[in-house]
């Protein structure tokens, strides 16, 4: 089976994030990236998919500055096939540029399945799937949970408030993936990575859309102030329902 | 040329021939692992081939089964010498010691095959009847050839008992040698003779008994290369091409070239390891030593050291004659393989087929077996190759270690804290970075390496301030890294993970280089190990101190300002960690350093100590591994340290201070663990006593 994935590169979410110089972007200054955890899903899900069928290709596409050629090295390292990188200065907020730009790069693929992850976990819009499957025609599962192929047909499973529900779908399609699928990516071996470095991997331009929505202007939330210390024991105990009344007003 | 004399030359003939075939075929087996030079530092070889090997000084660290060992071995060196003289006295009737040596000296060569084979005798019973009445549990276990154990010791008794037989028949049947070839000097022979000379037929029975003994020997000989006592053969040898006492720095992994075009990465079967992996393979006799003293077996893991190494073995003999197309090898496994079968087991390798997975990842690397093995065997190598094959090549390792290597990758430490937050210990402790001192163009004296038990876990932070303390109250003149701090990679090294090992330690190399950083000094036995022993191989040299050395020379220099009263009269004990004991022979160091801290301290040692210390259960990347199987190591450890009724168990690592605080919060007991810079910082003049 031919299987896209589409991955993005975002800044590792443990780290403490600056706000740029700009005001609109964040400081890269002691920042790592990796791929976005969804899209590592939803590479793991394409090669599980894959072995268990035997045979077909996994292609990744990235778009972004050079920098995400890194990030289609390590799923290539994983065991992607090939990898493609849509050059751009940076990644642009607004989903639907970048979603005619993938768009442009995957309708003449003849994908049998087009992969994203759920959401990107920086900007967390999760619209760029929806958006890449419409501007293709493509039937479109979000947040996928569970997901095989039979013939021309696929099946995905997908967790909705209080149940499951199972949804079938004709190929080629394009699916988002959600947390759950896989427990956990694999981790790429040196022989992986090594492997990596003599895959084909494309670079061009990106036919990035109009922008038509761009960051204003970023902030950092409010830093918590300390807390308070009201006594010690059983003493303690009026004055802190009293502040808890009419300060904290949560009782 | 008698007839007898023919026929025994056609006999000695074959076996020597059989037995040199043999022998061939095993060194050409040998050629399957990968080459790699043993031949360095002759001297320091032959220095360990006299101690561990003729000395025997390792396999007497265990007395009663040592002794008994080391007198057959010494037995079999000076009866060797009487067996040539039986065998070419077979050939060649003429020939004798007693035609070419002084008379005196030739009766001292009689009386020492006399009295050896009675302490050989006196041995083998021991031995035996241990065997087969009382088996210590290190003797048992399946991959134990008990039988041939049996067989061998029977044989040997047999061999000393036809020398007495033989001399004996020889003094009733022949009169003529009675007066110059008997009396004081072969007692025993002498006297079974005198009872012997009323019997007929002596004559025919002493040719018998000839026979016998000649036939014994080269029996024993053939049987060597098919049996686990080909140690006999191998175990000299080994003991001079190992690493496992020097030369070298001892417990030091093998260095890796990432960069090589090669299609495996460390070791999923025998043609990965090394030919001295191999001999390893063939020195082996089952002893169990190394499994007696596994940390990880003793408390119920399915790992045993002797197994690896045995199964290393066993897949040798299975993969090389099969390689060689010699199915028909008398003895060899292939031997009971068809066409098929041949194919079948081809097809295995020493990872999975032999050796589990879980077994490589229940390893502490603690070097307990490494330490105890009698014959310089080097159980751990191949572990550590095994466990780099399985990282390497196949990504296979367990699932709680992928956030281990994730987070030493982003945050350049094992665990997921920020890098920014490394320094956050040191917040008004007035303690300079590098960056501050070289910004004020200063060149420190001394780096304290914090590591990242000491930057991140609350614990072990501790320990961090106290000895920052001593060093302050020292006035020593020393920087931290701060936040440019990381990980040396060292966990991951032991995990297998080679790769991000060298990426993370060339990173910190690049960081020390930039700030020329020549001493460092760290409380953290990896970060030791790693750093002093083990950066060389990526062309990083340092003089890395540990700090209980440090601190005994700080105190020897009357450096630290120690409260001279004496106070409280405390119990206490020390724990020893294997990269500082095992891997390091530091041993003395933290003791001394516990004892000048504390003058009217009562010192007590756990049964377990020093070498043969027993591992806390957190080495080899098991601080990051879940312990599911068995009894927890930290907990048979800090059951026994509590055991010597000590009030404070002393330790010199953070991980191990992990291990035994853990150990004794399960136990329940009122018992305090504390670093040796917690207890020297206590007794610092003017702080207030922790200890």
């Amino acid at each position: 089976m031919k299987i896209a994935v589409c991955i993005k590169r975002v800044a590792d979410m443990g780290a403490r994030f600056q706000i740029g110089a700009d005001g609109t972007s964040v400081s890269d200054a002691g920042i790592k990236y990796d791929m976005s955890d969804f899209d590592e899903w939803a590479v793991e899900a394409a090669l599980q998919l894959n072995e268990k069928h035997g045979g077909g290709e996994v292609t990744v596409i990235s778009l972004g500055p050079d920098a995400a050629q890194e990030t289609i090295r390590k799923a290539l390292a994983m065991g992607a096939d090939k990898g493609v990188h849509l050059k751009a200065d940076r990644i642009p907020f607004d989903g639907f540029a970048i979603a005619e730009a993938l768009a442009a790069e995957l309708k003449d693929g003849a994908y049998d399945l087009i992969l994203f992850g759920r959401i990107a976990v920086d900007s967390a819009a999760g619209v760029t799937g929806a958006m890449v499957a419409e501007l293709l025609g493509l039937p479109c599962v979000t947040a996928v949970s569970k997901l095989d192929v039979n013939g021309a047909m696929g099946t995905a499973e997908r967790q909705v408030e209080g149940g499951v529900e199972t949804l079938s779908f004709p190929l080629p399609a394009l699916c988002t993936i959600d947390q759950g699928l896989v427990t956990q990516a694999r981790y790429p071996s040196l022989k992986g990575i090594m492997a990596a470095k003599k895959k084909p991997l494309e670079s061009k331009p990106a036919q990035l859309g109009a922008i038509s929505v761009s960051v204003r202007k970023m902030e950092l939330p409010p830093e918590r102030s300390a807390g308070r210390i009201v006594g010690e024991g059983a003493a303690a105990v009026p004055e802190l329902i009293r502040l808890l009344q009419t300060e904290a007003k949560v009782l | 040329m008698s007839g007898q004399n023919i026929a025994f030359l056609i006999v000695l003939t074959a076996a020597l021939g059989l037995f040199s075939y043999n022998i061939q075929r095993l060194v050409s087996y040998l050629r399957l692992g990968t080459s790699e030079n043993r031949l360095d530092h002759p001297e320091r070889r032959t220095w360990n081939l006299i101690t561990i090997g003729f000395a025997q000084t390792k396999i007497l660290r265990e007395r009663g089964a040592g002794l008994s060992h080391a007198s057959v071995f010494w037995g079999f060196l000076v009866l060797t010498a009487g067996t040539a003289e039986i065998l070419l006295h077979g050939v060649w009737p003429a020939f004798s010691y007693e035609a070419i040596l002084p008379r005196p000296l030739w009766q001292l060569f009689m009386l020492s095959q006399e009295l050896f084979a009675v302490v050989v005798l006196v041995a083998v019973s021991w031995l035996l009847w241990r065997r087969l009445v009382a088996p210590p549990k290190r003797l048992q276990g399946k991959e134990v050839h008990g039988l041939e154990a049996v067989i061998i010791l029977c044989v040997i008794a047999s061999l000393m008992l036809t020398i007495y037989t033989t001399g004996g028949l020889e003094y009733a049947s022949d009169p003529s040698v009675r007066a110059t070839q008997f009396g004081w000097f072969r007692p025993i022979s002498t006297g079974l003779g005198a009872l012997l000379t009323s019997i007929p037929g002596t004559h025919v029975a002493h040719d018998v008994s000839y026979w016998l003994h000649a036939l014994l020997v080269l029996g024993f000989l053939n049987f060597l290369p098919y049996s686990k006592h080909l140690h006999v053969v191998s175990s000299l040898i080994n003991v001079w091409f190992s690493n496992t006492s020097g030369p070298g720095q001892i417990g030091v992994m093998r260095a890796m070239d990432l960069d090589a075009e090669v299609e495996q990465f460390g070791a999923s079967d025998v043609d990965h390891l090394s030919w001295k992996n191999l001999l390893d393979g063939y020195s082996c006799t089952e002893c169990g030593r190394c499994t007696a003293a596994c940390p990880a077996n003793i408390t119920g893991k399915p790992l045993s050291p002797r197994k690896i190494v045995v199964d290393t073995r066993r897949r040798l003999m299975e993969k090389a004659p099969l390689l060689a197309g010699e199915l028909d090898v008398p003895g060899s496994a292939a031997l009971f393989l068809d066409a098929e079968g041949g194919k079948a087991a081809l097809g295995n390798v020493l990872l999975d087929n032999y050796i589990t997975e879980d077994e490589l990842w229940a390893c502490t690397s603690c070097r307990a077996c490494v330490t105890e093995c009698p014959v310089s065997i080097d159980q751990l190598d191949i572990i550590n190759e095994l466990r780099r094959g399985l990282v390497l090549n196949e990504g296979r390792f367990p699932e709680e270690v992928q956030p281990t290597f994730e987070s030493l990758e982003k945050n350049a430490s094992p665990w997921a804290f920020s890098p920014a937050d490394r320094a956050q210990w040191s917040d008004g402790l007035n303690i300079p970075t590098y960056a501050e001192a070289f910004a004020e163009g200063r060149r420190p004296d001394i780096l304290f390496w914090v590591g990242c038990m000491g930057s991140f876990d609350d614990r072990a932070k501790k320990i961090t301030v106290a000895f920052a303390r001593i060093l302050q109250a020292a006035n020593i003149d020393f920087a931290i890294l701060g936040q440019e701090e990381t990980c040396h990679g060292d966990p991951a090294r032991r995990l297998g993970n080679e790769y991000l090992y060298q990426m993370l330690a060339k990173g910190t190399i690049e960081t020390l280089d930039r700030y020329e950083v020549k001493t460092i000094v760290t409380f953290c036995p990896h970060c030791f190990h790693q750093m002093g022993n083990e950066f060389p191989q990526l062309g990083g040299n340092y003089e890395v101190v540990h700090h209980s050395t440090y601190i005994e020379r700080l105190m020897d220099a009357n450096l630290i300002p120690l409260n001279t009263e004496h106070g409280q009269r405390l119990t206490m004990t020390y724990h020893d960690s294997c990269y500082l004991g095992r891997y390091n022979a530091v041993y003395s160091a933290p003791r001394e350093t516990l004892k000048r801290a504390l003058p009217v301290l009562t010192f007590v040692e756990p049964a377990r100590t020093e070498s043969r210390g027993l591992c806390c259960g957190a080495g080899g990347g098991r601080m990051f591994v879940d312990e599911k199987v068995g009894k927890r190591i930290n907990v048979e450890r800090t059951e026994e340290l509590v055991a010597t009724g000590a009030d404070v168990i002393a330790v010199a690592c953070p991980f191990c201070m992990t291990m035994m605080t853990d150990g004794v919060a399960k136990l329940e007991k009122d018992v305090s663990v504390l670093d040796i810079s917690e207890v020297v910082a206590g007794q610092l003049l003017g702080s207030a006593r922790t200890a």
